[in-house]
């Protein structure tokens, strides 16, 4: 589904930050990428929803080499492939429900099929009656939820969190948590980034650990946030 | 497309200019000062032009003949395949004439002017001569000059200064125009493009959420090309509204006022003219948002 090979990312102002990196993540499973600030987690994902080029090495996402993808098929790529990050990136002027139906008008969904897939979504996420509030009017926890919805509304196979529960005191960050694994239950990969000891010693799930660009650690399951 | 896709990128578009209430009226006065300046200049020009070509086509020559020759073989050896016609005119219509165009009216008709004229002096100052109508009166000079040669011709005179500098100025209005429209099309494709540029770094996180989930690159312009459109159209209709009323006035009052000008004045001819600049504002919106876009859009 994912598998990155020999990947090296060196920023253009020289930074490296990925070397030759290896890496597998099957359909369905769920990966936590975790590492000191700075490690390259961000940067891995990145390259997976294609933000960047690396600069040597293959990303094959769905069968497909997204490092040779020609600028104007990404866009097809990020249908496929949806994103969450600590700030949620709701739009302040739009309403929970126009937030989410977004991402439909943005690929040129009709109103039948919006009308269709984003009360799917906010139901999905236990938001079905905050379709008519503003993000202001919101928790952090219910922004996270809506942006979320918002990256699974086009149903995209693979599901990446960037430190999602940043923001989030920790009894509504396991909440998000216990969504996202049912998100994967459902069968979509996801892969998220994180610094959060507790939930990654809490879930049992596989647990990639980076150091200076490089993976140092590859649980495959019940991955302890701290190396025994 | 479908009716909700467009209905948001219009809505999209609308809502950027109304948000960015300020900077789409700076982008709306810029153009209609660029496209009022564009467009006065444009008419300016037409008029010198009709006023030129006017003048052309009324000039002649004058082949003024010499006394006891014989008209019919002086016209016989002038014509050729450039003159259009020639026009006998025996002497005492060229009194007439002349005190017609001098404004020597004396009397209250031009025939008894001429006849007091001769009595006065004892003869007829004017000789009998040929009006020469060119096919093209950028051939009079060369005409002019084979005429002189020819048997019987006392003297040949044309408006050399008034054709040729009319000629001339028409040219050079031309060319300072071509000059002036291209620095107040630039200005404006400027303005526009700042202007969009403004915009897009207002919704600089819109943009990126669109690009993250999957919105095409034509896509994310649309809104921003209707967005300049929008400001294109507003700022050529207020060129055309002030432009149009100020023109109308102006003919009337050179129509009153000043009667040997005449000014290009058509319903028909103003109201393209004004489309044209609508047209204008609308093209240089959308350009100019292209332009505002391309540089952004690449780089991420
Ligand atoms: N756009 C960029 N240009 C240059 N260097 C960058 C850029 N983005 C990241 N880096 C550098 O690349 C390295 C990896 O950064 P990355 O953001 O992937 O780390 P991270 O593991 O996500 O860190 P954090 O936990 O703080 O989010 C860092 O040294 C960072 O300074
Ligand atoms: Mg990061």
């Amino acid at each position: 589904m994912i598998h990155l090979q020999s990947v090296s990312m060196i920023y253009p102002d020289g930074t490296e930050a990925l070397r030759d990196v290896d890496l597998l993540i099957e359909r369905g499973q769920f990966a936590f990428i975790t590492g000191h600030s700075g490690s390259g987690k961000s940067t891995l994902l990145g390259l997976i929803y294609r933000d960047m080029v690396p600069t040597a090495g293959s990303v094959i996402v769905d069968g497909q080499d997204v490092a040779k993808l020609p600028p104007r098929r990404v866009p097809f790529l990020r249908r496929k492939v949806g994103v969450v990050f600590q700030d949620f990136g709701l739009l302040p002027q739009k309403t929970v429900w126009e937030n989410v139906g977004f991402a439909l008008d943005v690929v040129g969904a009709s109103r039948r099929e919006k009308h269709r897939k984003v009360p799917i979504g906010l139901e999905l996420v236990g938001l079905a009656d905050k379709g008519d509030a503003f993000p202001h009017q919101l928790s952090a926890g219910e922004c996270q939820r809506v942006s979320i919805a918002r990256a699974l509304v086009n149903g995209p196979s693979i599901l990446l969190a960037d430190e999602p529960t940043g923001n989030l005191d920790p009894d509504t960050s396991w909440e998000i948590i216990q969504l996202l694994l049912n998100i994967c239950q459902q069968d979509t990969t996801v892969v998220m980034a994180t610094h959060d000891r507790e939930i990654v010693d809490r879930t049992n799930c596989r647990l990639v650990q980076l150091a200076q660009g490089r993976i140092v650690r590859d649980a495959k399951e019940g991955g302890k946030y701290d190396a025994p | 497309m479908r009716l909700n896709t467009i209905e948001f990128l219009l809505h999209e578009g609308w809502d950027a200019a109304v948000r960015n209430g300020l900077v789409t009226l700076a982008a709306i006065s810029n153009v209609a000062v660029a496209l009022l300046i564009l467009g006065g200049l444009v008419l300016f020009g037409m008029n010198v032009e009709h006023m030129a070509s006017l003048q052309a086509e009324a000039a002649v020559i004058v082949v003024e003949l010499a006394e006891g020759a014989d008209a019919a073989a002086v016209e016989e050896a002038l014509w050729n395949e450039r003159v259009k016609n020639i026009e006998p005119i025996n002497a005492e219509e060229n009194l007439q004439r002349t005190i017609e165009g001098m404004g020597l009216g004396l009397m209250e008709s031009s025939e008894a002017s001429a006849e007091l004229m001769i009595e006065l002096l004892g003869a007829n100052p004017c000789p009998a001569s040929l009006q020469i109508k060119p096919m093209d009166p950028q051939d009079i000079p060369e005409l002019a000059r084979q005429a002189e040669g020819v048997e019987g011709v006392a003297m040949v005179r044309y408006a050399r200064q008034v054709t040729d500098k009319l000629l001339t100025m028409a040219r050079g209005i031309r060319i300072s125009g071509v000059v002036v429209g291209i620095v107040m099309a630039v200005a404006t494709l400027l303005v526009i493009s700042t202007t969009i540029r403004l915009t897009i770094h207002a919704r600089r996180d819109e943009i990126r959420i669109m690009q993250l989930v999957g919105a095409t690159n034509w896509f994310i312009r649309v809104p921003f090309v209707i967005e300049g459109v929008l400001d294109g159209l507003a700022g050529g209709a207020i060129a055309a509204a002030i432009v149009l009323p100020i023109y109308s006035y102006i003919e009337q009052y050179v129509g009153q006022n000043l009667q040997f000008i005449d000014l290009i004045y058509s319903a028909q001819a103003l109201v393209l003219f004004a489309v044209a600049l609508v047209l204008c504002g609308v093209v240089f919106g959308a350009a100019g948002s292209l332009m505002g876009l391309h540089r952004y859009l690449r780089q991420v």
